[in-house]
Parts: C-alpha cells; sequence; structure tokens
C-alpha cells in the first residue's frame, strides 16, 4: 500500500519550500555567480572599464609565489589549529566524564567560549598578549621571553592559533563527550576486571572507538580554521606582521577590500568555494555513513 | 494709529508668508556625507551637520561613519557600482590617486562649485595642502579637511630622568639616535623610540623632508605611467637605522598604522614619530609631560631640511547618473560651510588638526592661539613654513593603499631579521611597480 501523502494541490509543496529557495537564491547562489562572473573579468575598482579575460585571474593567481606561500601557511594553521583544538577537548570530555557532583556545571562552563563572537574572542587573546599592556605579555617578559607578536611572525601565529583553537574547544568537547557517552559501559568493566589500567583502557577502546566522531570533528575544525577564523585573525594581527598571519579566506578580504583587485579577489573566492565543495564531499562520503549519533 | 494699524497688517501678511512658506516647501534636498573618523574627530563633524541642517532648510545634510578608510571606500565603490554612491566621502591622504583615477566617478571639487554658481578659490587653502590634492591648472580635486602631518612628539620626563635638556628635544637622526641610547643606558623608560604609521613616516614625509622623489613623472602627479624609484641611499639608511636601533634594543617596533600609538601615551616609550593630529588624545590622556618637535632630519643631506608632506584626508564628490543641480548645489553649500572660518577654527581647537584654510590658520594666529600653544605650532610650522622643494608638494600613486602594505611587509622583513635593508626598498618598489602598472592598465581609458 503506498503511504505517501499525496497532496492534492500540485502547487502548495513549492509555495512550501519557496521561502527556503529564495533565501538560498538570493543569499548563497546569486552572490556566488557574481564572485564566479568577476573571476572572468578585468576591471577598476569603479567599473569604469570592464573587460573579459577568460582565465587569466585563475592563471594570475595560481602563479604567484605569494598565493602558494599563503596556502601553504593555511594549510599549517589548519592543522595545528585543529590538533589544538581537538586534544584538549577530548582530556576535558575524558575528565568531564568522570565528574560525579556538579557534572552540568562544569560542562557548561566548558561549553561558555563557544558563545562569544570570534572577534570578542580575538580582542580578549589581543589584549592578553599585547606588548604594551598585556597581562600576560608582561609576565612572559618577566620571564624573559621577547614576546612580540606585532614583529615576529611565529608569535602572531602561536597567538592566533590559541585564540581561534580556544574558541573551538566547546564546540569539539560536546562531541566528544556525546561520544563518549555512547561507549558501551560493558566493554569497559570487562577490561576492568581483565586488570586493564586507565590508559590502557582508553588508548585500546575509548580512542579507537571514538574514531568516527574524532575524523568527523578534523573535518569540521578544518572548515572552521579555513574558514570562520577571519574574525580573530582581523582582529588580532590583519595578517600581519609581513603576512605571516595571512591566510587564503585574509587574502581574498585584503585584495578585495584594502587593494581593490576585484579580478584576483574574485578568483581566490572561487577557489575557496571548490576546496570547501571538496571538504563537504569528503565529509558526506566518508563520515555520514560511519558517525552513529 | 493708522501707522500701527498698519504695522499689525504687514506683521499679520509676513506671518501668513512665513507659515505658508513654511507648508508649501518641498521636502529638503537630502546630501549624504560618509567618513573615516573615529571618536572626536567624527562627532565633531557630525555637530557640523546638525549646525548645517539648522542654520537653512533646502538641504538636509546626513553624516555617518561608514568605518576605516578602505572598508568605508569599499562600500563606496559598491554604492557607485549599483547607482547611489554618497554625495561626498572623506578619503585619507593615500588613496587620492585611486580617486583620481577615478574620473568619470568623481566631480573636481573646483567643478562643483562651478555648477553650483558659487564662488570658489583654491588659494583659499593652505599652499601645500593645494599642491597635495589639486592639478596643475591650480583647481581643485577634493577639498582638504583634516590636515595634519608628521611630528615628534616626546615625553619630557623622561628626558629629564635621563639627565637630556628636556626643552632641546633631538632636531636630527643622529641626536635622536644618541637620545635614545642614554635613556635606554639611564632605563629613564622601557622603551626609547617607536613610530607609528611606518609607511607614511619612515617613507613619504622623509622623503620630503630631504627634497627626496618617490617616482618618475613628478612623483606620480605627472600621469598615470609614473614609476616608483625610491632606491635613494637616503631610504635604505633610514630602514638600516631602525634595524640598528632595534638591535640596540633603543627602537621597538608596535605595529604598523597607529598601533604605536598607545606606548606613547603610558609612558613606555619615550619618544615617538607620529602624526600631529595625536595631539589631542595626548592632550586628554597622557598623564605626563611631553613636547612635540619637528620631524628629525639628516644633516649631511644636501640642502637642510626641507618641510614635511600633507597627511590627513580630503573630501571628494561623487557623480553618479541621477545626480541633479540642486544636489551639487547642496553639496557645494556644505562644504562653503565646513571651509568657513568659524567652522575650520572649531575644527583646528577641537581636534588638533591643522588649520585647511590660510583664512583660518591667520585667525589662529591673530588670536594668539599659537603663542598660548606653541605645541600646535610646531606643526604647522614645518609643513606651510618649512622649505619647500620639488618632491615636498607629495605624490600620486594608483594602489597607494596597497604599496604602503608592501613597504610594511618589506620592512618588517628586514626588522624580522630575514632581509637586509636594501633588499627590503628594492622588493617595496619592484612590488610596488606591479601595482602601478596594473592600475595604469585598468585606469586608462
Amino acid at each position: 500500500m503506498d503511504r505517501r501523502v499525496i497532496f492534492p494541490n500540485k502547487l502548495l509543496p513549492y509555495l512550501l519550500v519557496a521561502p527556503q529557495l529564495a533565501v538560498t537564491l538570493i543569499f548563497f547562489f546569486w552572490p556566488a555567480g557574481q564572485a564566479v562572473h568577476m573571476s572572468l573579468l578585468s576591471q577598476d575598482a569603479f567599473g569604469q572599464s570592464v573587460t573579459f579575460v577568460g582565465l587569466d585571474n585563475f592563471k594570475e593567481v595560481l602563479s604567484d609565489p605569494d598565493y602558494i606561500k599563503t596556502l601553504w601557511r593555511t594549510l599549517i594553521f589548519s592543522g595545528a589549529v585543529a590538533v589544538c583544538a581537538l586534544a584538549p577537548a577530548l582530556l576535558f570530555a575524558v575528565m568531564a566524564e568522570r565528574v560525579v557532583r556538579g557534572a552540568t556545571f562544569y560542562r557548561t562552563v566548558l561549553v561558555l567560549p563557544y558563545a562569544i563572537a570570534p572577534a570578542i574572542a580575538g580582542v580578549l587573546w589581543l589584549f592578553m598578549f599585547s606588548p604594551s599592556i598585556g597581562i600576560l605579555a608582561y609576565g612572559l617578559k618577566k620571564l624573559g621571553v621577547d614576546w612580540n607578536p606585532r614583529l615576529d611572525g611565529g608569535d602572531a601565529m602561536l597567538l592566533v592559533i590559541m585564540a581561534a583553537a580556544w574558541k573551538q574547544i566547546s564546540y569539539n568537547f560536546l562531541f566528544f563527550l556525546a561520544g563518549l557517552q555512547s561507549i558501551p559501559k560493558a566493554l569497559l568493566e570487562a577490561a576492568s576486571i581483565d586488570g586493564a589500567g586507565e590508559w590502557h583502557k582508553f588508548r585500546t577502546i575509548v580512542f579507537p572507538l571514538l574514531s568516527p566522531t574524532t575524523f568527523f570533528l578534523l573535518v569540521v575544525n578544518i572548515v572552521y580554521a579555513f574558514f570562520d577564523t577571519f574574525g580573530i585573525i582581523d582582529a588580532v594581527t590583519s595578517g600581519g606582521p609581513a603576512k605571516a598571519t595571512e591566510v587564503l579566506v585574509y587574502k581574498v578580504y585584503y585584495d578585495g577590500v584594502h587593494a581593490l583587485n576585484l579580478g584576483s579577489s574574485s578568483a581566490q573566492s572561487v577557489i575557496l568555494m571548490a576546496i570547501v565543495i571538496l571538504l563537504t564531499a569528503i565529509q558526506f562520503k566518508y563520515v555520514e555513513r560511519k558517525v552513529h549519533y | 494709529m493708522k501707522l500701527i494699524r498698519r504695522a499689525i497688517a504687514s506683521a499679520i501678511v509676513g506671518a501668513a508668508l512665513l507659515s505658508g512658506n513654511v507648508f508649501a516647501q518641498a521636502k529638503p534636498v537630502e546630501i549624504q556625507m560618509w567618513h573615516a573618523l573615529t571618536g572626536l574627530g567624527g562627532e565633531t563633524l557630525a555637530k557640523y551637520g546638525d549646525e548645517f541642517n539648522k542654520m537653512q532648510s533646502d538641504y538636509k545634510v546626513v553624516v555617518s561613519f561608514k568605518g576605516q578608510y578602505p572598508e568605508q571606500r569599499a562600500a563606496a565603490v559598491a554604492a557607485f557600482r549599483a547607482g547611489n554612491p554618497p554625495h561626498i566621502m572623506q578619503m585619507f591622504d593615500a588613496g587620492s590617486g585611486d580617486m583620481m583615477g577615478a574620473s568619470k566617478a568623481i566631480v573636481p571639487v573646483s567643478e562643483v562649485f562651478k555648477r553650483a554658481g558659487m564662488q570658489f578659490n583654491p588659494g583659499d587653502f593652505i599652499a601645500p595642502a593645494r599642491g597635495y590634492y589639486g592639478l596643475k591648472d591650480g583647481s581643485l580635486l577634493s577639498m582638504p579637511f583634516n590636515v595634519s602631518t608628521s611630528v615628534l612628539f616626546y615625553n619630557k620626563d623622561a628626558f629629564k630622568k635621563a639627565g637630556l635638556d628636556a626643552n632641546k628635544p633631538p632636531a636630527t637622526w643622529p641626536e635622536l639616535i644618541a637620545a635614545a641610547k642614554k635613556i635606554r643606558t639611564s632605563d629613564a623608560s622601557a622603551c626609547s623610540f617607536t613610530t607609528t604609521w611606518l609607511a607614511w613616516i619612515q617613507l613619504e614625509q622623509l622623503g620630503a623632508r630631504h627634497n627626496v622623489g618617490l617616482g618618475t613623472q613628478s612623483n606620480g602627479r605627472g600621469g598615470l605611467n609614473a614609476e616608483l624609484n625610491f632606491s635613494n641611499p637616503l631610504y635604505v639608511k633610514q630602514v638600516q637605522t631602525l634595524m640598528d636601533m632595534q638591535s640596540d634594543k633603543t627602537f621597538s617596533y608596535r605595529g604598523r598604522s597607529n598601533d604605536a600609538s598607545a606606548a606613547f601615551q603610558s609612558g613606555e616609550c619615550a619618544m615617538i614619530t607620529q602624526s600631529s593630529g595625536a595631539y589631542g588624545g595626548y592632550i586628554r590622556d597622557a598623564k605626563f609631560d611631553w613636547g612635540v618637535a619637528p620631524l628629525p632630519y639628516w644633516p649631511d643631506a644636501k640642502g637642510g631640511p626641507y618641510a614635511t608632506t600633507v597627511g590627513g584626508a580630503s573630501l571628494w564628490v561623487f557623480n553618479a547618473p541621477n545626480r541633479s543641480v540642486s544636489e551639487f548645489k547642496g553639496v557645494a553649500k556644505f562644504l562653503d560651510y565646513l571651509k568657513s572660518t568659524p567652522v575650520m577654527t572649531d575644527w583646528a581647537k577641537t581636534t588638533g588638526f591643522l588649520p585647511a584654510t590660510n583664512a583660518a590658520f591667520k585667525y589662529l594666529n591673530d588670536e594668539g592661539y599659537y603663542a598660548q600653544n606653541p605645541r600646535t605650532a610646531v606643526a604647522i610650522g614645518t609643513l606651510a613654513n618649512g622649505k619647500q622643494g620639488e618632491h615636498t608638494g607629495g605624490y600620486r600613486f594608483g594602489r597607494w593603499t596597497e604599496i604602503r602594505d608592501f613597504y610594511h611587509e618589506e620592512v618588517e622583513k628586514a626588522l624580522q631579521g630575514k632581509q637586509s635593508a636594501k633588499e627590503a626598498i628594492e622588493n617595496s618598489i619592484k612590488r610596488g611597480n606591479v601595482a602601478v602598472r596594473a592600475f595604469e592598465k585598468t585606469a586608462s581609458q
């Protein structure tokens, strides 16, 4: 028996999805289409002389050694952010799992940073580590560390990685906690009876069973580091010093808004679009199949 | 009796006419003005908009803050492309070359006044600003508004503590280096010297101060085909000086734009090369005795110290297909109000910017303002009364904001020890010329 609900009115389903479709078309497809269109043009900022140049902008971008450097920098940055956001989150989740009294309180506190806007998170870290006024920079100076993220590219990179990772820890924490709770207790108890220590249990049972969650979070964190860290970088370093913290998404903004180089900026955003499509495809293909909530 | 009756009658008629006038009047023409001034400057500008609106009823000026200069410019570009740019936009010095290239997007200020049928004399503005924002025929492209130049601020308390004469600030770079060393060895302050606006001061202002150019075609003012050529040993020496001072720990790099300002204001750094526009902020917030000195120069350079050049921003008028004559008239009226002596003198006194017009300067001078506030007189002294030369009148290159950042990046690399001073300058020129050529390609029709 066919149990599908049949709408007598052919128009109604379309009407019902229309608002959603309209939002997607206006706020996603239209600007994306504009970006693709502009990536094929060469023009001045005011649009007084516009010429079609085909794929010249892409050729220019991909043969620009600065762009390749930025690509590598972005990979390093994303990898570091993912690791720095995943490892503590896992530790916190394992610890929070064991807390009996006040568990809700701990969990709530650990989730709080996720509610903070990226730019605010950036400014918080900027103040703490500002060479002139920052309390932690003051401490570092007392310890004899020559800390100056305004000049030292390594210091600056460290600062944005910490700020970006810090904000993401809460999100990872939630998923790890859920993952931990879904591990069958019987397995752990059996292991205990066999005399396995805490570390041994974690290494041989908990971590392997968590791997789908970990893999999912790895992809999500890399996507986050690629695209959502703009606010932090803009607030903390503006991509400096000497481009040391300029990642791909920041370069799109700089070349478009500061340098008014619209062709190159559009080409770069089309490349970024391709990357995000690729990452999403990977996530759908490998992750969605394996993660069980 | 008759007279009184007549008076009453005419009063009634007059009142009727007046009120009738109010009712019959069309909606005032709206004039949009965008600016990028934060804090005191922005508030003061908004106040002038309100006052202008109260003075007359034909036009209504809407003054709005649209973010920092690059964001504001991007917003204006988008608005222009959509056919509805602001009427007036405030644009900083470095953006002038880009605005000039947009010949269809802007209407020169001289032309705006002509269309409005109003008097406009570019000669009213102080000569350095006139040269910077003007054309060869003497007409003005944009109206100079917040005018500043670069000076040296120094902490008198720290100078005394280091055993230096607090009333004799360093006039030359060697003197500044010696003073910085003394401050360092006596531990009078944690940091001896820093600078804001790296490219604007250590490249552009330095060039003007020694009458050395930045590019061909009289610093880009002669045409879009100009090339950057600031490979003069002076520029290399300046970067080398900063590098040497950094390794002596007498110079501390604190970021590109105005980031270093906090280090002087908190008393951490004893000397800072800075925009004269910082004056108002230091008056309010610095809790120590400080002085202002002209930007230091190199005594071995030919011809001695020249004038510094103009910084700050000017007001540009946008064109659009649907702009009416009455809108241009309103723009001209408001600009005329802004450049009037009462507004200009109030602006200079409130914000610490320099008066943009000769009349306002004369008024302040006659009033004894500069005699009472000698610290504000320093900037106008080096800008307007300094020795003028071929290269003191400023420069004009497209994409200069980006080129400034090339310089920032290359000098930062040199300060990180990754390249020499000479390489920093050479790379800036090389990268700058690519941008200048790309601008020429898209800007010339």
